[in-house]
């Protein structure tokens, strides 16, 4: 493991805690889009260090680094992106009807008629 | 000639956008054509793995570094369920949502989604379609945008992407150490390798999120929310319950089967065993059509984990025949609810009285699937619960499957109640809504009455059913009916204790912990068993 790697995955557990811990509503899309920006890190990280070639052109350096995670790491980027869009379109929503973007506060407010 | 691999996926999102841009009127016969044109594209395919599995390399590269879709019997049974629903659940709202091209839309794309789910044998692709499914699933049930769905439909996808991004730390991990997504090539390269505890932690991860989409026990708070949501379409609950949430399911025995040599049956046999038990106590509990139903979902999906992870074959394939059964007797009691409810204008299942005298013949299919779902003999759920008891010696084990089937029977006995009582009305229901709905009950006599050679064609697998057992099973149904009657008249009507059991209700900041602690006890079991 490498520091990358490590600093991901205390990001990522950092994001989790965020997720348990805050009742508010926008700090939990926050922690999401902290967990995944650390999953990318990871990623990239596993996939080659600072001192690799990168793996661009026709004639690649042998010992470049890998290039799946990065193809693969730009969808999931679009992907939080969408996916924090809605998110926040949807607080709006519920921010409006309710007043509120607290969990509990909203969950009690649904009970009612 | 046989469509491409790639037909299933493809077709229902094109048409969806093509939906969407189209003039108006064209667009009701548009959604038929494109839910028809999958059913037969399906029908096909499934004629063809039927001979031998079938593959695709997309793009020209191959695994373990491209992406392959591939489609065995499962895969082939899975698509052809979700293409036959979908087009019954869109002629059951031919009246009203499929005029509205938002809906027509998301629905289409929904059923593309679902399939390629089935079909990708990429993990990563699938990591995308989940995702991008659990958009469109939280859109579909905030459809109406009343208050309530939308803090259901937020809460579902938060805490769905939240598990989400598990899978994908897991799936990091797994490159990281393998090289490749491909869960064929998975399953081939692990039972040679010589240490799994590199494997342990991105296993964990995966399974977390495949056991949350599932909802196994203590991840299942997201379902009555999103499923039960008073204001979602009920063909949308209808696809939730009985379709989506059976790929958290098909991910798990796809995990299951690539990781063969990390072995977490007895995990999961226990945790299935609790789902199921817990599933049923709650479904007494509620007074809401709806939440009943749904939390009988949870239920079967106890049921179901429990067969798969029995270590018996035949217990396997009848779990697999479980899927399919509650897919269609599930489908019935939400539409049927759903008529219920758009007449009656209430869910209290208190409130609801004389249904067979206003509506006999959505009534008379409601009662075919909760006689398939207790398991009746005949019907559909007696086949899969006499496949999952097949191989069962213990009495532990018999134990538990039977008290799982009593806690099913007590919670319909109770929802039956709506069906009797006297009213002189008699509802005009739209007929495209009795079609659909008498389609899918007749469908379950149908099955249970050709179980063996229905089970032969869509798993490839022989059973015999022995009479002289199918017998005592069905002496053991009637027996088990009778005391559920009794525990549900003397132990369950106006019991303070249930009312305390309706209450419980986790919060998401319990919910999220919740998957974290699910994760730290498998990743923990795995480590120390």
């Amino acid at each position: 493991m490498n520091i990358g790697e490590i600093g991901a995955i205390v990001i990522f557990f950092l994001g989790v805690y965020g997720m348990v811990v805050h009742r508010n509503i926008m700090k939990s899309i926050l922690s999401l889009s902290v967990m995944d920006t650390a999953v990318i890190l990871f990623f990239l990280a596993g996939g080659g260090s600072g001192s690799t070639a990168a793996p661009i052109g026709t004639e690649i350096a042998a010992g470049a680094a890998d290039p799946i995670p990065q193809a693969l790491m730009i969808t999931a980027i679009v992907i939080g992106v969408a996916v924090t869009a809605v998110a926040l379109t949807m607080l709006i929503y519920i921010h409006n009807k309710y007043g509120t973007s607290n969990w509990e506060k909203a969950g009690k407010m649904r009970e009612r008629p | 000639m046989m469509p491409p691999l790639w037909t299933p996926v493809l077709l229902p999102v094109g048409f969806g956008i093509l939906i969407y841009a189209l003039p108006e009127r064209l667009k009701r016969a548009l959604s038929f054509v494109a839910a028809g044109a999958q059913l037969a594209a399906c029908i096909r395919l499934f004629r063809q793995v039927c001979i031998a599995p079938v593959s695709l390399s997309l793009g020209g590269w191959n695994p373990p570094v491209g992406i392959m879709l591939y489609a065995d019997r499962l895969a082939a049974t899975m698509t052809l369920l979700t293409a036959f629903l979908f087009l019954v659940l869109l002629v059951f709202e031919a009246d009203r949502l499929v005029s509205d091209k938002n809906f027509c839309m998301l629905f289409l794309i929904l059923e593309g989604l679902l399939s390629g789910i089935f079909l990708l044998d990429d993990l990563f692709s699938i990591f995308i379609l989940i995702e991008v499914s659990t958009l469109v699933a939280s859109l579909l049930i905030m459809f109406r945008r009343d208050s309530r769905s939308m803090y259901d439909g937020l809460f579902y996808m938060v805490i769905n992407i939240f598990a989400a991004t598990f899978f994908l730390l897991g799936l990091a991990m797994l490159y990281k150490q393998t090289g490749t997504f491909s869960l064929q090539t998975l399953a081939r390269i692990l039972p040679d390798a010589e240490n799994m505890k590199p494997l342990y932690l991105p296993y964990a991860l995966i399974l977390t999120a495949a056991c949350l989409k599932a909802a196994l026990m203590p991840l299942f708070s997201w379902l009555p929310k999103a499923h039960g949501t008073p204001s979602a379409p009920s063909v949308v609950s209808a696809v939730l319950s009985g379709l989506y949430v059976k790929n958290g399911i098909y991910l798990f025995i796809r995990c299951q089967s690539a990781f063969q040599a990390i072995d977490t049956s007895t995990f999961f046999l226990i945790a299935g065993a609790v789902t199921a038990i817990a599933g049923a106590v709650f479904a007494i509990a509620q007074s809401d059509i709806k939440l009943i139903l749904s939390y009988h979902t949870v239920s079967q999906i106890g049921l179901i984990m429990v067969a798969l992870n029995m270590g018996s074959e035949t217990a396997a394939v009848g779990g697999m025949y479980h899927i399919v059964n509650h897919a269609l007797f599930k489908t019935v009691l939400f539409l049927g609810a759903g008529v219920i409810i758009d007449e009656y204008g209430t869910r209290n299942m208190y409130d609801i009285h004389g249904v067979f005298r206003r509506m006999p013949l959505i009534a008379v299919s409601m009662v075919a699937a909760i006689l398939g779902i207790t398991g009746a003999p005949l019907f559909n759920g007696s086949i899969s619960k006499y496949l999952i008891q097949h191989d069962v010696s213990d009495t532990l084990g018999g134990a538990a499957l039977l008290l799982i089937n009593v806690g099913t029977l007590v919670s319909f006995i109770k929802f039956s109640g709506m069906f009797f009582g006297n009213t002189r009305k008699k509802a005009r229901v739209f007929a495209g809504r009795t079609a659909a709905c008498l389609l899918l009950g007749s469908l379950c006599l149908a099955l249970g009455v050709f179980g063996a050679p229905v089970v032969k064609i869509l798993f490839g697998f022989n059973i015999t059913i022995d009479p002289v057992g199918y017998l005592k099973k069905s002496l053991v149904f009637l027996l088990s009916a009778g005391s559920a009657w009794l525990i549900y008249r003397f132990a369950v009507r106006d019991r303070a204790f249930w009312k305390r059991v309706r209450k419980v209700d986790f919060g998401f900041n319990t919910s999220a912990l919740s998957v974290v602690l699910f994760f730290a006890v498998l990743t923990g079991y795995l480590f120390l068993a």
